[in-house]
């Protein structure tokens, strides 16, 4: 068994959309009942979170951003950028400490107290843009976490599995000219799903050139052809990049039971998935694996996901 | 939608006079195809294309080179030599639809964009009509494509758009294919959200058909034609 932390704190569910909104608190409450029915609980290393110190929201977002969303939010506007991005007065000061989850569970891992943890935090993070908040993200949680493991713990290789169902825009884009961090992401086909981003052909920029894959996926399909294009493009990518850390933006809402997309992934697709990525940190990257909260809506199917999920992590 | 919004100002320009390698190199520092040939007061008089020049010099030119000597005989050729004349142009004040079927139709790669004295302001490329295309269809905006079966019935739009409006929620485009089933037509919003879930399923208690936008194309491509091979590898 392996020694698996848990970022989760009650605050997380202080960030409130308003009606209307599919990114409410209820979904941490479902993924965190999954845990506890699963008797998961107390296998789990709890890691507190504490707010992310600025430096490293800043080596991602530029300081402007921080001090528009920070303002935005203390005059109590109830979106930011765009409608998508409901907020409340707490929002800021929970994005603060959802990157700061995962930034504990970063320094627990590299530090060798921990093999591999799951971030349950929201808001999520991988549609953030470095000036611009996007699709129900704020702070970029995943791209914070990388830069502090590439900074702080002087690591070369970083991979980032991307299964949200959208395509991780702001992820992407941070890393897209960094040959140091692998971003890769499967998702329902840009033509049909936001954020219209993530076609075959973006392969990265400049110096990053190449260490971009996306592999799109059309509405309607599922399991079979996840499993084909995780074979075909995920695998090979990085048995040659030899992560030595591996990244999860954790998305649930590629389920067929979830109605923010037409991906039709069951269960079991995504237990073999997760797999699939275990296989790739125990054959490069010593088992050390994050995986953060991202997407997933449906209520009913968020805990068996989470559940099956950190099973998995647990399992190594 | 019109064409100055979509133009290229500044645009290289060259004289009757000039030589066909200054054009060749004119286009080469630029990555441009096509230069207007204008007089003293700025009028067109010609147009000439890459596609001008690489028939005007011999295949060796650009597999091998040529020798200064051959090189030579080519040193004449000026653009008035080689230039289409008359030009096909527009004004400033034509749509972007018009400008894509003349395009179309002359089978030219640009227009010249001129006033009515026939001076030149600018050029509207088919890779400018790309462009305009893509800021038309809002596609490099994040959004979700959404399809919807109506009955082929007047105010069937509206009512959509007015739903969709007062959710707060922006049309990035709205295609509409009028060919789906008999008296039925599918309805394309391009919506610059994420949240879709809710449309979804106001439109669904609205009595509207959601079909998943795939089923539809697949309807009207070939089999062999479903999966597209991925591009080469960097």
């Amino acid at each position: 068994m392996k020694r698996t932390g848990l970022v989760y704190d009650e605050r997380f569910l202080l960030h409130r959309t308003g009606p209307y909104h599919p990114e409410v608190p209820e979904r941490l409450t479902a993924v965190m009942r999954g845990l506890r029915e699963g008797g998961l609980l107390e296998r789990l290393v709890p890691v507190p979170a504490e707010p992310a110190e600025l430096v490293w929201v800043q080596a991602v977002h530029s300081a402007e951003y921080v001090r528009r969303f920070e303002a935005a939010c203390r005059k109590g506007e109830s979106v930011f950028d765009s409608p998508d991005n409901a907020m409340c007065r707490e929002t800021y000061a929970v994005a603060l400490l959802a990157a700061g989850g995962v930034l504990a569970a970063c320094r627990e891992v590299l530090e060798g107290r921990l093999d591999n943890a799951f971030c349950a935090v929201r808001p999520p993070g991988h549609h953030a843009e470095a000036n611009r908040a996007m699709g129900f993200c704020y702070f970029n949680n995943v791209a914070i976490a990388a830069r502090y493991i590439q900074r702080r713990f002087g690591i070369e290789r970083i991979g980032i599995i991307d299964f949200d169902v959208h395509h991780g825009n702001g992820t992407q884009h941070i890393f897209e000219e960094d040959p140091q961090v692998y971003y890769y992401s499967i998702h329902q086909h840009p033509s049909f799903a936001y954020p219209g981003t993530g076609r075959e052909f973006e392969y990265g920029r400049g110096g990053g050139y190449g260490f971009t894959k996306n592999s799109p996926a059309l509405p309607g399909q599922g399991d079979d052809e996840y499993r084909r294009l995780l074979e075909r493009d995920l695998l090979p990518a990085f048995e040659q990049f030899r992560p030595e850390v591996i990244l999860v933006s954790a998305g649930f809402d590629a389920h067929r039971d979830d109605d923010m997309s037409d991906i039709a992934l069951s269960t079991e697709g995504y237990d073999w998935i997760m797999e699939q990525i275990l296989a790739l940190a125990a054959a490069h990257s010593r088992h050390r694996l994050i995986s953060v909260l991202e997407g997933g809506y449906c209520l009913t199917r968020l805990p068996e996901l989470a559940r099956n999920h950190v099973q998995a992590l647990l399992n190594g | 939608m019109f064409v100055s919004r979509s133009m290229t100002r500044g645009v290289i320009t060259a004289t009757p006079e000039t030589s066909l390698f200054d054009l060749q190199e004119l286009m080469n520092a630029h990555r441009i195809r096509h230069i207007p040939i204008v007089d003293a007061e700025r009028k067109v008089v010609g147009i000439v294309s890459d596609r001008d020049i690489r028939s005007a010099l011999p295949f060796r030119f650009f597999k091998e080179g040529l020798s200064e000597e051959e090189r030579g005989k080519f040193q004449d050729i000026r653009a008035r030599d080689i230039m289409t004349s008359p030009v096909i142009t527009i004004s400033p004040g034509y749509t972007i639809q018009d400008a894509l079927l003349l395009i179309q139709n002359a089978k030219v790669g640009a227009l010249p964009v001129v006033d009515e004295e026939g001076r030149l302001h600018g050029i509207l490329s088919v890779r400018d009509l790309l462009r305009a295309f893509i800021n038309v269809l809002g596609i490099g905006e994040p959004g979700t494509l959404l399809c919807i079966l109506v009955e082929e019935k007047v105010g069937q739009l509206k009512k959509i758009v007015d739903a969709i409006t007062a959710m707060g929620i922006s049309f990035g485009s709205v295609l509409v294919a009028r060919y789906w089933e008999e008296d039925k037509r599918a309805v394309f919003p391009y919506l610059l959200t994420q949240n879709v879930a809710q449309v979804k399923k106001k439109l669904t208690e609205m009595g509207y058909t959601l079909i998943d936008p795939m089923q539809w194309y697949l309807d009207r491509i070939p089999d062999e034609e479903r999966r597209t091979p991925p591009p080469p590898r960097p």
